[in-house]
């Protein structure tokens, strides 16, 4: 029997009724990341998870995450483990300290197994950009189709079923995007209710946490295990939030949900177009209340260049320890200056370059009224433009892309459509972003996303429950029993 | 001189905490080398500053110290170079909003009161220690990260004399605070001096140069003088003073060049998204105040008035705040000031000199120095007594009436025992008191000198004179 392809959930009850080991699941995930074809290991930790799962004997019966193996995302700090973002210039350095929420799961008994491709340090939104090249979406026929990023790695781990959940990382969209091509569950909770802490830094006010799973319960499930203040950060939540798992199966009955129309009307894909117009219909028959408002355009336009400006801006200081200094991939110099120039020569790819490039001319004292602080100023606009909406409305819903998992060759990077984009407004206002499989289009998944107002975690996790049972794509995988 | 001298100072304070600024490694001076550091100050990737309270406190203790504006929020902003003592490539600080805003520091002078007006206060990080070598640099990270306030002043500062007062108030304040060692030599205590002149009347200002860690008082004093005197030999000379840093060269007493100044120098400022920010409650900020040590000034009208000391000894005790504890505390278990004054700025301080000491060495508790000068106040101790007895108990901590009595050293206040001493010597010396009586006052002394001789001392010489006469005139 194949203990893979399972959701935590189902896991936990095999371990419950004595069915299987953490041990022989452990293994059993180690052989199928080793017949991987979709390049999506970074440092493998197979060792550290065997001993790991052969230390849990005794089930715990109310601790889900007990024995259940997870794949890292490689900008996330492992103790002991090399953690690179994917990027030339980290080769070789290890973590001296596990991030907060590896702490937290491996309190759980939860067993980190490997570490996962990434865009190059978060900055990318194809999976074509990490040092070790191209990572593939399972559901790609002929190999050929990206999975999306920057998490894409742990998006095409989670699709191939290896792993019942792995942990990501979402600057401007790179959980819910790779999550809508994968045909998985990607949430990101608010800002400041997961620590950040031993998460590599992007731009700080825009990163977040969060979660690629096959169903809504299981993420669920994850942010209650994983949300809290935390001392190291502080920019976490003080105030103690609701659960979320408990209110899952509150009814859509008199939920206000806005489509916005600008948006949605740039959409082109009929398969795309009729599965959502049939998905509304089924939730106004479930009794939510599906609007399509108004938008101001300008603002959605705005989108992408304000998420932009601010984060290539603030991460050329958030990458500025990178000098081979005190840690990593050292080139050789005479100089301070020289060491700094050749190691960041070498170690950074160009579009790493480019994104500097354009960051440090947004910050410059003579040209930064006419980027990084009107950016900050577009941000402030379009937060409260949002909020509005979310005065009236439980959540903003749309396709979370405009169409399935692209070809690989037909990827321009970055790409300027307003409904290719639009998911940054999340990172912008912090708010909870929830994006689950809604229809397949000719065997490709396609995804819808869920927005809502900060701290209204429950509530969207919870329309997203609902949405779930509507289409019955739970734990939608490619992988083989 | 046809020039007026403007000078505006840069403080740098480095705060007295347990740990650093935004990591909890120890903040210790002189550790080895690169032992107090953690991951957060090596900027290690996935590392998150956490502000450190005691930090704070001690900025806005400092904040209430120099008159200013607290602010209700904390926030943190980055300032970006690339320098190798700057592991993250950025220094945390307050550029925007900094804790203290609009104050002012009243200077006491020789000819006056100077007021010199204070722009700022900001939190900020240091940077790590370089060491320069022939053929490498050393870095120790030790000092990474560790706490700092800088001050900022207006440009109100005329002279050098100004300048040294300014820095040593600053440095008293932040001693007697307890928020800074203050020791311009280990550099917890730095200053950077921005100087330019500009003809008498005129109300534009001259080019400004800035001189850069100076590390002591009297340096501060000397740069001021020698850039006024290089200053103003190259406007005499017609050419322009050049927007330069420079530093003070010990060895040539002037300053050096140390690089011109480069307005190109962009720091791209912008807020630190790793600290959300924080509220400063209106109770917190007034707790901190209300439990801070008593600032200088205070301690000094509380001298003055309620103690009744003088101007003298007040600025002789304040030179040192660990003796003004010693006095504090003295002063619940006596009312002698006046004499208790005396011994902690004369016997006291002349011992430790002596010995090379502090304060803080001597067992002598400030109780029973109380006790020694009530001893002496009471009349049962002559201060030559009372010497004897203080430098048998300095390093011991005995109790000074008990040692005195061990020493035999007590003075006999019994006036029965006395009366009989006397009568004894007048019975003795019987043709003196002939003398006495015919007006001869010198054979007093030698009578008085009798009654010491047999007393082996101990009885009060004052006493013992009046009683003399007393008896002397009975017979």
């Amino acid at each position: 029997m194949s203990y893979l392809n399972l959701t935590i959930s189902e896991l936990h009850a095999l371990y419950v009724s004595g069915l299987t080991t953490p041990l022989n699941v452990v293994n059993e995930v180690i052989a199928a990341l080793e017949r991987d074809q979709n390049n999506i290991l970074e440092q493998t930790m197979y060792e550290e998870a065997r001993l790991f799962a052969a230390s849990l004997k005794e089930v715990e019966v109310d601790n889900l995450l007990w024995g259940i193996p997870f794949l890292v995302k490689d900008n996330i700090a492992t103790k002991g483990i090399e953690t690179t973002a994917s990027s030339n210039i980290l080769n070789g350095y290890v973590s001296l300290f596990d991030a907060e929420i590896i702490t937290k799961l491996k309190n759980q008994k939860a067993i980190p197994i490997a570490k996962t491709t990434m865009d190059e340090l978060g900055m990318g939104g194809c999976g074509m950009t990490g040092h070790k090249g191209v990572t593939l979406n399972p559901y790609g026929k002929d190999n050929n189709r990206i999975v999306g990023g920057s998490s894409s790695g742990s998006a095409s781990g989670v699709a191939s079923g290896y792993v019942p959940f792995a942990l990501a990382s979402d600057t401007g969209d790179s959980i819910r995007k790779p999550a809508s091509f994968a045909g998985l569950v990607g949430y990101k909770p608010t800002w400041g209710e997961l620590s950040r802490h031993g998460l590599f830094a992007f731009m700080p006010t825009l990163d977040h946490l969060g979660f690629l799973t096959r169903s809504v319960f299981d993420v669920s499930l994850l942010y209650d295990l994983t949300k809290g203040y935390d001392v190291k950060d502080f920019t976490t939540n003080i105030q103690k939030s609701k659960n979320s798992v408990e209110t899952l199966t509150t009814s859509l009955k008199g939920r206000k949900i806005a489509v916005i129309e600008p948006i949605f009307a740039k959409l082109t894909n009929e398969t795309l177009l009729k599965e959502f117009n049939n998905l509304v219909a089924k939730m106004e028959a479930k009794g939510a209340k599906v609007s399509f408002v108004k938008f101001d355009e300008l603002l959605l336009e705005a989108i992408l260049p304000t998420y932009l400006i601010l984060s290539c801006s603030e991460a050329t200081a958030s990458n500025a320890n990178l000098t081979g200094v005190n840690f990593g991939n050292a080139k050789d110099g005479e100089t301070y200056e020289d060491i700094v120039l050749n190691t960041r020569t070498e170690g950074f790819s160009k579009q790493i370059k480019y994104r500097f490039l354009l960051g440090n001319y947004s910050l410059r004292k003579d040209t930064r009224n006419n980027y990084y602080n009107r950016a900050q100023k577009a941000r402030t606009l379009i937060v409260k433009a949002f909020n509005e909406l979310f005065n009236e409305f439980d959540a903003v819903m749309l396709p979370a892309a405009p169409s399935h998992a692209p070809l690989i060759n037909k990827e321009p990077e970055p790409n300027s459509e307003v409904e290719n984009n639009y998911l940054a407004m999340a990172n912008l206002g912090g708010f909870p972003s929830l994006t689950i499989p809604f229809a397949l289009d000719k065997g490709l998944p396609l995804g819808v996303n869920l927005t809502g107002k900060a701290f209204n975690d429950a509530l969207i996790l919870n329309l997203g429950y609902q949405i779930e049972e509507i289409t019955g794509l739970y734990n939608l995988h490619v992988g083989q029993r | 001189m046809k020039y007026e001298v403007i000078i505006g100072l840069e403080i740098h304070v480095e705060t007295k905490t347990k740990t650093k600024m935004f990591s909890g490694a120890s903040s210790v001076f002189d550790s080895p080398a690169n032992t107090n550091v953690s991951v957060i100050d090596m900027a290690f990737p996935g590392t998150m500053p956490a502000v450190n309270k005691k930090a704070v406190e001690n900025a806005i203790i400092l904040a209430h110290a120099l008159n200013m504006e607290i602010d209700h929020e904390l926030h943190f902003d980055r300032k970006n170079y690339f320098y190798s003592d700057l592991p993250k490539g950025y220094q945390i600080t307050q550029d925007r909003r900094p804790i203290g805003s609009n104050g002012y520091l009243d200077l006491v002078l020789e000819k006056g009161t100077k007021r010199v007006n204070i722009e700022r206060l900001h939190m900020e990080e240091d940077t790590a220690k370089q060491i320069h070598l022939a053929e490498f640099t050393l870095i120790d990270y030790n000092r990474a990260g560790l706490p700092l306030v800088e001050i900022v002043t207006k440009p109100d500062i005329r002279t050098g004399e100004e300048a040294m007062a300014f820095v040593e108030a600053i440095r008293e304040i932040v001693t007697f605070t307890n928020v800074s060692d203050g020791k311009m030599e280990e550099g917890s205590l730095r200053c950077d001096v921005n100087i330019s002149l500009r003809p008498i009347g005129s109300d534009k200002f001259g080019t400004k140069v800035e001189v850069k860690n100076l590390n002591s008082i009297s340096n501060i004093g000397k740069v001021i003088d020698a850039e006024i005197k290089r200053q103003s030999a190259l406007l005499d000379a017609g050419k322009k003073v050049l927007s330069e840093t420079r530093r003070y060269d010990e060895s040539v007493k002037d300053t050096v060049l140390m690089r011109l100044k480069d307005d190109g120098v962009d720091y791209k400022y912008f807020p630190e998204g790793n600290i959300a920010p924080i509220t400063l409650e209106k109770d917190y900020v007034a707790k901190v105040i209300n439990m801070m040590p008593e600032l200088p000034n205070i301690k000094k009208k509380r001298y003055l008035n309620e103690y009744k000391l003088n101007n003298h000894e007040v600025n002789i005790i304040l030179q040192s705040k660990d003796l003004t504890l010693y006095f504090d505390e003295a002063t619940n278990y006596t009312a002698n000031y006046k004499t208790l004054i005396n011994w902690v700025i004369g016997e006291v301080s002349a011992y430790l000199n002596k010995e090379g000491k502090t304060i803080k060495d001597i067992k002598l508790a400030p109780q029973n120095l109380a006790k020694l000068v009530n001893l002496v106040n009471d009349g049962k101790l002559s201060n030559a007594q009372a010497r004897e007895v203080f430098n048998a108990i300095v390093m011991t901590n005995d109790d000074p009436e008990a040692k005195a009595k061990a020493l035999n050293l007590v003075q006999v206040s019994d006036t029965d025992f006395i009366l009989k001493v006397i009568n004894e010597v007048i019975d003795e010396n019987l043709n003196v008191i002939d003398d006495i009586k015919n007006g001869k006052d010198r054979a007093m002394g030698f009578l008085v000198g009798q009654v010491m001789k047999k007393t082996k001392g101990k009885v009060n010489p004052a006493l013992a004179s009046s009683l003399m006469k007393e008896e002397i005139n009975k017979r």
